[in-house]
């Protein structure tokens, strides 16, 4: 496969890989990061691409399990993680144009367990089907629904907790 | 559309039992102008989820150049060549000759001028004694 067909393949579903990465890893740098590798892993086995169904879906698997990987060996090492996404004031200026409300489900999906953010992520975000789901997080269907209507009754709690505090 | 609909489509939402098209409708209603006071609380919830598809990666992603095939061979025809070097390299200095064979040399180039100058001496002097012949011959026309 060549470089071009190669990105051709790949680049279109970049955006979403990095959602996910950033997800996951809350910083931006390190969802830039992982993008990178994942690419770089998927360029290395690009003969295999092939034999997915969906090279979109491969991606997003091998997403998830270098994410996974990374925020283990963190906890492993026992640094806490700090992320202050800097923004210079031109970000600032984009960020209020169209951004209305991203912060609030940033927050509160925070919250969630990794399972469940992924499931949210590629559900509520990314508009998957279930089924593409269960492919790209090797989970079976059944259980994604029960994870995603865990994830969304805490998003609910959470968001009436929230406004009933705004009102009060 | 209908609010009954809508507080419907939002409590199997909560349950995770809507399709893919029904919380598009959801995400829809929430992002118009009129919704219904009650349900205020969760327009922050599908506005940012409709917004944050739109973040994007900035950085642009960088592949190595050739694959890693290409570079094996590449790898295979530089080493040959520094291979070669080191054998040319090798071969050169014994081509050049010891200090002992160059004193050889230069001693028997020197000897060889000076018997070259000692043979053109011995050719002058042989040429000078052609004139004895004449001698004989004077000598034989007398004595016939």
């Amino acid at each position: 496969m060549k470089q071009k067909e190669f990105l051709n393949t790949i680049l279109p579903c970049k955006n979403t890989l990095y959602r996910l990465a950033k997800r996951l890893l809350v910083s931006s740098d390190e969802a830039e990061d992982a993008v990178q590798e994942v690419f770089l892993k998927l360029w290395k086995g690009r003969d295999k691409i092939d034999n997915y169904r969906s090279p979109e879906a491969f991606a997003i698997t091998i997403t998830k399990n270098y994410c996974l990987d990374r925020l283990k060996s963190k906890q492993a090492s026992n640094i806490k993680i700090v992320h202050n996404n800097y923004k210079n004031s031109e970000n600032i200026e984009r960020t209020i144009e169209g951004n209305e409300g991203v912060e609030l489900v940033t927050k509160i999906m925070e919250t969630l367990p990794e399972k469940q953010k992924m499931i949210m992520q590629l559900r509520d975000i990314e508009q998957f089907e279930f089924v593409e789901i269960s492919q790209m997080l090797e989970i079976n269907e059944t259980a994604i629904r029960v994870a995603l209507s865990r994830a969304r009754k805490v998003v609910r709690e959470q968001l009436i907790k929230q406004y009933n505090y705004g009102i009060s | 559309m209908e609010l009954a609909k809508i507080e419907a489509l939002l409590d199997s939402y909560f349950k995770g039992e809507t399709s893919l098209d029904q919380e598009n409708m959801l995400r829809d209603y929430f992002s118009t102008a009129t919704i219904a006071p009650h349900l205020m609380a969760y327009q922050g919830l599908f506005v940012g989820l409709k917004n944050a598809q739109k973040e994007v990666s900035e950085r642009e992603v960088s592949l190595p150049e050739s694959s890693t095939n290409s570079r094996s061979w590449w790898l295979s025809i530089a080493a040959t060549l520094v291979i070669l070097l080191g054998v040319v390299g090798l071969q050169f200095p014994a081509n050049q000759m010891t200090t002992e064979e160059q004193h050889a040399l230069a001693e028997f180039n020197k000897s060889r001028t000076t018997l070259l100058l000692m043979s053109k001496s011995f050719n002058k002097g042989t040429q000078e004694l052609a004139v004895i012949s004449q001698f004989t011959e004077t000598k034989n026309r007398i004595l016939k």
